[in-house]
């Protein structure tokens, strides 16, 4: 695990979530917005990509469908953590089709969350 | 001649000509006018004639003779009968009828001696009465239900304690019951077809018209003993009319006759109401969805005038008893009247409709709230973990449990009425001081006096501390502002007492307080006096004080001006 990607349009958020991944050591690149983040998506292969739902242009799911350019289902499974406030049944069993790790917001515990995004 | 005389057996062989009047005709049952007995003829051709002036009968006599009586079906009948009697027995040859005829007293005789009355009483007058109160309760009756009510008005119906329809209608799965029981109960059901079909021809095929509740189980019939019955039929629909004294006592036949007649009058009137209220379908399905509506209600369609009431409408309430009111669709309105119920309906939605508008946009805030709040709380998180001057790693822990409490209030305030936290025993002193700590920039520069009566200092209290706390809050925001405009030096109140198994916090300040004609409307939502407030605050902080089995008052400052709000929360 090296190479972090981090869609968040929630600066404080986006921002506290990349310093705490460089003090661990890891390349971490942000976006806040979901179109430019396919781009970053299709131009670097991250070992890591997390991804929060609601972002102010696309959503996180549209981000996901345009990787399938680059990774197969499997591929994506792997490399996504979903982040989310919004954890209705529908969000939950759309993010279950793709096999990603989901994680809700807040964070219960912090320690917890970063390593279940970085394992 | 003198043979037939002698052999009453053999039927005359010459028919009486009579000539009745078209308006007379239409009244009279059909089959009264016995066709072997009687031959209808033009004016000019008959015996004698029957004719209507001014809701008297007339009876005719060729030679231009004329006799009156009061208009009435029975004495058609009566006299129908009698000439037919007459004419089997003594009345041949036709002089000797009429001569017979003629003499009045005689027919007037006849007519009344089946109307046996007490010695002494003026039948006619009686009969003058009953008709005279017939046409007083048709007209004044403007539905169904109501013309069934003032039957017992008509004075042989003096001792009488219900009376009642049964109306169904052609094509309808269920006739309507409807009428009133002692006088002053109004009853309305529905009977199934079946059982109506039954009883309807149980009573047109029985010859004495009196009845015991007994003998119809199924058509579960308001109130037990003897009733008197009478059927009447139409094009559209069957309708069986019921008056009982509530006892198990014969009915006499003056009464049954009587009853009929009555109910025979009042066929016309009847059909008119019936025509009136249910000529249309989707009116008469409405009256069985509403009659059980629980409240009195009235839907008048301004086009014909005719109006449906339900169960708990009564003839009393007057139009400006009406509360509300709405065109529904075309000429229709509804009307609900005022009433302690509707209040309690009212208020009830209003409320609702607020709370759950409130509901709505709390939930929408929290989850507004809920990413800066995120966001904040990890950016404070950071600072935790390096090395940072001890101060400073303070604050950032104050920033992050503060992040962690507007979270939880926010998350309480939208669960407000779903959530039943678990409660833990809190400590009232911490409650207070963490409540003054968030009101922190409201209550600089006012002076605060907090307190505790013998007993109250260390009191735990098992309930949840976020509820508290808001309550705290807001009256101590309210307090503040209230001083905010004063040039006098503010002072914030608490004092802590226990009452019962109660414990008391009052807090009051020294502002202008609260004037007499607004304390009314403090605890109703949206009253504020402040540009900026919402008229929540007080509401939100009674429901919770209420919610932890406690409650929020108001009550006069006894020791200086200003406003006192006391919250009681339960000690056990």
């Amino acid at each position: 695990m090296k190479h972090i990607l981090i869609i968040e349009d929630e600066i404080l958020i986006q921002q506290s979530l990349k310093k705490l991944f460089e003090r661990k050591g890891l390349k971490v690149d942000v976006s806040a917005s979901g179109k430019i983040a396919i781009d970053l998506i299709l131009a670097h292969n991250y070992d890591r990509i997390i991804c929060d739902l609601m972002l102010q242009d696309i959503s996180g799911f549209d981000v996901i469908e345009e990787s399938k350019q680059r990774y197969t289902l499997e591929q994506i499974g792997q490399k996504f953590v979903i982040m989310t406030a919004y954890n209705s049944p529908q969000v939950l069993s759309r993010a279950n089709s793709y096999q990603c790790k989901l994680l809700n917001k807040p964070f219960d515990n912090l320690d917890e969350a970063l390593r279940i995004m970085t394992e | 001649m003198e043979n037939r005389y002698n052999s009453p057996n053999q039927a005359p062989t010459k028919l009486l000509a009579i000539h009745i009047d078209p308006q007379i005709l239409v009244d009279l049952p059909t089959l009264s006018i016995d066709p072997d007995v009687f031959c209808c003829v033009l004016p000019s051709e008959a015996q004698f004639n029957l004719l209507k002036k001014n809701s008297r009968l007339w009876a005719q006599f060729p030679d231009g003779e004329f006799c009156d009586f009061p208009y009435y079906i029975k004495n058609i009948i009566s006299l129908l009968q009698s000439f037919k009697s007459y004419s089997q027995t003594l009345v041949y040859p036709v002089d000797t009828f009429q001569s017979f005829i003629k003499s009045t007293q005689a027919i007037e005789k006849k007519i009344f001696s089946n109307v046996s009355m007490t010695p002494g009483e003026n039948v006619k007058d009686l009969w003058d009465e009953i008709i005279k109160k017939v046409n007083i309760i048709s007209t004044e009756s403007h539905t169904l239900k109501g013309l069934v009510e003032k039957i017992l008005e008509v004075p042989f119906l003096k001792n009488f304690q219900t009376s009642l329809i049964i109306l169904h209608l052609k094509g309808q799965t269920k006739a309507e019951l409807m009428g009133t029981m002692w006088r002053n109960e109004h009853v309305h059901s529905l009977v199934g077809v079946k059982d109506f079909n039954m009883f309807f021809n149980s009573i047109r095929k029985s010859k004495i018209k009196s009845f015991s509740t007994e003998s119809f189980p199924k058509v579960n019939l308001p109130f037990n003993g003897n009733f008197l019955s009478k059927e009447v039929t139409s094009k559209k629909y069957s309708l069986i009319a019921i008056v009982s004294r509530h006892d198990f006592l014969n009915y006499s036949n003056e009464e049954i006759e009587l009853f009929e007649t009555c109910i025979d009058l009042l066929q016309p009137h009847f059909e008119r109401l019936i025509d009136q209220e249910f000529s249309d379908k989707n009116i008469s399905e409405l009256r069985i969805c509403l009659k059980d509506f629980p409240l009195p209600l009235r839907i008048r369609d301004g086009q014909s005038g005719s109006s449906f009431m339900n169960d708990l409408y009564r003839n009393e309430l007057q139009d400006q008893d009406i509360f509300f009111n709405k065109k529904i669709k075309g000429a229709f309105s509804l009307d609900l009247y005022d009433s302690d119920e509707l209040r309690h309906y009212a208020f009830d939605l209003f409320h609702f409709q607020r709370i759950s508008l409130l509901g709505e946009l709390l939930n929408t805030l929290r989850h507004e709230l809920s990413n800066p709040l995120f966001g904040l709380k990890l950016g404070s998180q950071i600072f935790t973990t390096i090395e940072v001057p001890a101060d400073d790693k303070d604050i950032m822990r104050e920033i992050e449990k503060n992040v962690d409490r507007c979270q939880s209030i926010i998350e309480n305030f939208s669960n407000l009425y779903q959530i039943q936290p678990g409660n833990e025993p809190v400590f009232l002193n911490k409650m207070i001081n963490e409540s003054l700590v968030l009101a922190k920039s409201e209550i600089r520069e006012i002076s605060k006096k907090i307190s505790y009566a013998v007993g109250t200092e260390n009191i735990q209290l098992n309930v949840p501390l976020i509820f508290v706390v808001q309550v705290f809050f807001n009256l101590i925001v309210n307090a503040a502002q209230a001083m905010r405009s004063q040039s006098e030096r503010g002072e914030l109140t608490i004092q802590v007492s226990i009452n019962e198994s109660n414990v008391h916090i009052d807090i009051s300040d020294n502002g202008l307080g609260i004037q007499d004609d607004k304390i009314v409307n403090l605890f109703k939502p949206f009253f504020t006096t402040k540009s900026q407030g919402t008229g929540l605050g007080l509401v939100l902080s009674r429901n919770l004080a209420l919610k932890m089995g406690g409650n929020l008052e108001y009550i006069p400052n006894q020791y200086k001006k200003g406003a006192c709000f006391r919250v009681i929360l339960p000690i056990t």
